[in-house]
């Protein structure tokens, strides 16, 4: 017998599950492969179909496993290749033909950024759009409420304004919350006392709004400007901007998860620290956009758009607040945002002039 | 390379495996380059990105195999078994569960809560299936090795473990080492042969106190440049004017960045260091079959330098010198690890014929555990 020498491939066999070697050949015989060690004696054999060749990885030795279990290993990868293209299966090495280090490597770094950069630029974004689309809007009902709970119990006090400014301040609330889409009964005031929030306000994504002692006392007797910052909020929550955020987040987690394996665990690490920064920037549009709203609203109600521009002013004058934008902060700079809406309100005024 | 010796040809047949009549030890090396590596790194993210996730399975399959196979000993590489179908199930019920558990935790906190509860409840559990299933899918000369560790024992290293290590402010972190690397190490199987360590707790605190050295020393100085600065604040606020002028506003933020880059720093190195001390301290204290014996001989200093500047390469190239980076830091490893053989192993038999769930190890995976053999 003399198939040793019809050998398309040297190597070693193992018997299964054992660490015993011995060296062979692999060779075709009719519709069979089969290993023969040095004397031709047949080690292992099965037709093609039932035996099982590892993927060409780098030059790492392939494996020819038989259907008893044992185990055919070599390094002529060229051989294998050969043989699985005799059999009808010439593409099995595509994938190791595109990894070969050549020049159209550089093609497919560029193809890389590209897509990472398209996919977080255009992919991203629509991906956020369509989760926001299909959430229902009971899970931002139950996420409000249990929210509400957890800041009542934790955090704010109950409000200790008299009946007749509440009143007031409602009253002007609902001018404005009337106007907007969801319309009056899209939106609940609730009047707290700030703790440690101190003078706040913000909105929970079903329309709850949370206003602070704190903030109606720095007001003084300016509700207008209340009015305002609670329409800022409105724009918030028909700008559905918290879910926004939150898929937003997790979006971006996601995406560097998914290369993670192969960057390495230091890297990795500042991605993601990155990843919150540019979160963050993220949130300063959304305040810009929640601006807007409020000065557009105020416009429509037939009160003071500027009022909000107040507001920033008076933060810039008691609590000394003169931030410039920064990549750390979560909110524009004061003095900046002040600048944007009186440039808006001009704009406004110019249009209606014509 | 003096320390590397010389390997034995391939195919070199039989007798090869374990005889080793100088009785020095048997160093692994790495065969594969930075540059063989780059290509399957490339093709592994573009091919991730374009089938939207799907393939990065498969991208660990093939990752893997490489640095696996190209590890090698005695002349024959490492293999690993694992198949991208198995990963990706494992992935998927991972990400479900993610989702499903941020989702509730952000709309229903009571029942996210309770789902991050059960799963810390079945942690352990997850890790042990884990590390079975990393061991299960490795192989060596045709035999595959094994963990046998239980729930109870992975509670102990991975949980126990690091809450005390971080609760007593790192002072008990040699104590969690030795808890983890004993759990690993008697519990790993090589075909039916078994590894055993005991590492002692005085020659891990040894190397401890180097990484707390360099922590106390770090912030330290840390401290000295933050009093520095509070005198610069204090005058800055004494006189506005002068802020103004020298642009305080940026210098301020510059000074945070800079901490926060240092605290990272000091602590990276620290904890490079000490992993690196604790490494050599575990696999020399390691056997298999109660007489072959493992070794480590790992330079803190070097192989932290290899880390750091690895990092710093890969950022300053934008990510593209990563697979030098990691084939780098491979061969150093590989090259201080060896084993000694004391007279023949024989012929060892695989005591397994499945590997099992993928869903454990893609667990540690995703949550940023990496246990390696």
């Amino acid at each position: 017998m003399d198939s040793d020498s019809s050998a398309f491939a040297r190597g070693e066999w193992h018997p299964a599950g054992s660490s015993r070697s011995v060296v062979a050949g692999l060779s075709e015989v009719g519709e069979r492969v089969v290993a023969c060690d040095e004397t031709g004696a047949e080690l292992a054999g099965g037709n093609f179909s039932a035996i099982r060749i590892s993927a060409r990885v780098g030059r790492i030795p392939r494996r020819v496993t038989f259907p008893d279990g044992s185990l055919f290993e070599t390094n002529d990868n060229d051989a294998i290749d050969r043989f699985l293209a005799r059999n009808g299966r010439a593409g099995a090495g595509t994938v190791h033909w595109l990894e070969r280090f050549h020049p159209r490597l550089v093609a497919f770094v560029a193809a890389t950024i590209l897509l990472g950069a398209l996919v977080y630029r255009y992919a991203l974004p629509a991906l956020v759009e369509v989760a926001v689309a299909v959430t229902p809007p009971i899970l931002p009902r139950i996420m409000s409420v249990s929210t509400l709970e957890t800041l009542d119990k934790t955090l704010l006090g109950e409000s200790k304004l008299d009946e007749a400014r509440r009143a007031r301040i409602l009253d002007g609330f609902q001018r404005i919350a009337a106007l907007s889409a969801a319309g009056e009964g899209g939106y609940t005031l609730n009047f707290r006392e700030g703790g440690p929030l101190g003078p706040n306000a913000f909105a929970l994504p079903d329309g709850t709004l949370i206003l602070t002692d704190e903030l109606v006392e720095l007001a003084g007797s300016d509700t207008e400007m209340i009015v305002g910052v609670l329409a800022h909020e409105i724009g918030h929550v028909e700008h559905k901007h918290s879910l926004r955020q939150i898929y937003r987040a997790a979006g971006v987690a996601a995406l560097i998860m998914l290369v993670a394996g192969d960057i390495g665990s230091g890297a990795e690490d500042i991605l993601v620290e990155g990843g919150g920064l540019l979160a963050l920037s993220y949130s300063r549009s959304a305040e810009a956009e929640a601006d807007r709203h409020s000065v557009e609203l105020m416009m429509k109600a037939g009160l003071d758009p500027a009022a909000i521009a107040r507001f920033f002013e008076l933060l810039e004058t008691k609590l000394e607040d003169r931030s410039e934008t920064s990549i750390f902060s979560t909110h524009p700079g004061t003095p900046e945002r002040r600048k944007a809406i009186l440039d808006l309100i001009a704009e406004h005024a110019g249009e209606s002039i014509k | 390379m003096a320390l590397v010796e010389p390997l034995p040809a391939q195919n070199v047949g039989q007798v090869s495996f374990g005889c080793s009549a100088e009785g020095g030890f048997q160093r692994l090396s790495f065969t594969g380059t930075g540059s063989e590596y780059f290509g399957i790194w490339i093709v592994n993210i573009l091919l991730t990105i374009v089938t939207l996730g799907i393939y990065s399975a498969w991208a660990k399959v093939r990752r893997n195999r490489y640095f696996y196979g190209n590890s090698v000993l005695l002349g024959r590489g490492f293999e690993y078994h694992a198949t991208g179908k198995q990963i990706l199930v494992g992935r998927l019920i991972v990400f479900a569960y993610l989702v499903l558990y941020n989702v509730m935790l952000t709309f229903v906190p009571y029942v996210g809560i309770g789902l991050g509860v059960l799963i810390l409840f079945f942690l352990p559990w997850l890790l042990a299936r884990g590390l079975r299933f990393s061991a299960r899918v490795t192989s060596y000369r045709n035999v595959r090795f094994d963990f046998v560790g239980r729930a109870g024992g992975a509670f102990l290293a991975f949980i126990v473990g690091p809450v005390i290590a971080v609760l007593t402010l790192g002072i008990l972190a040699p104590l969690a080492s030795r808890w983890s690397y004993r759990y690993i190490g008697n519990n790993l199987r090589y075909g039916q042969k078994a590894f055993s360590t005991d590492p002692s707790v005085g020659a891990i605190y040894k190397s401890w106190a180097i990484s707390a050295a360099v922590v106390v020393l770090g912030l330290l100085i840390i401290g000295f440049i933050a009093f520095l600065n509070i005198a610069l604040i204090t005058t800055a606020f004494e006189n506005p004017d002068l802020a103004e002028a020298v642009g305080m506003q940026v210098s301020l933020t510059l000074l945070i960045v800079i901490g926060y880059v240092l605290v990272f720093a000091i602590f990276g190195v620290a904890a490079l260091i000490y992993r690196a001390g604790v490494r050599n301290v575990a696999w020399s204290a390691a056997t298999l079959d109660g007489k072959h014996r493992l070794l480590s001989d790992l330079s803190r200093l070097r192989y932290t330098s290899i880390a750091v500047s690895n990092l710093l390469l890969t950022l300053v190239t934008l990510g593209l010198m990563r697979p030098w980076a990691a084939v780098r830091m491979v061969r150093y490893v590989n090259e201080h690890t060896g084993v000694r053989f004391e007279g023949n192993v024989g012929e060892i038999f695989s005591a397994i014929a499945q590997e099992g769930s993928a869903v454990g190890a893609e667990f540690m995976d995703i949550e940023g555990f990496d246990f390696g053999f």
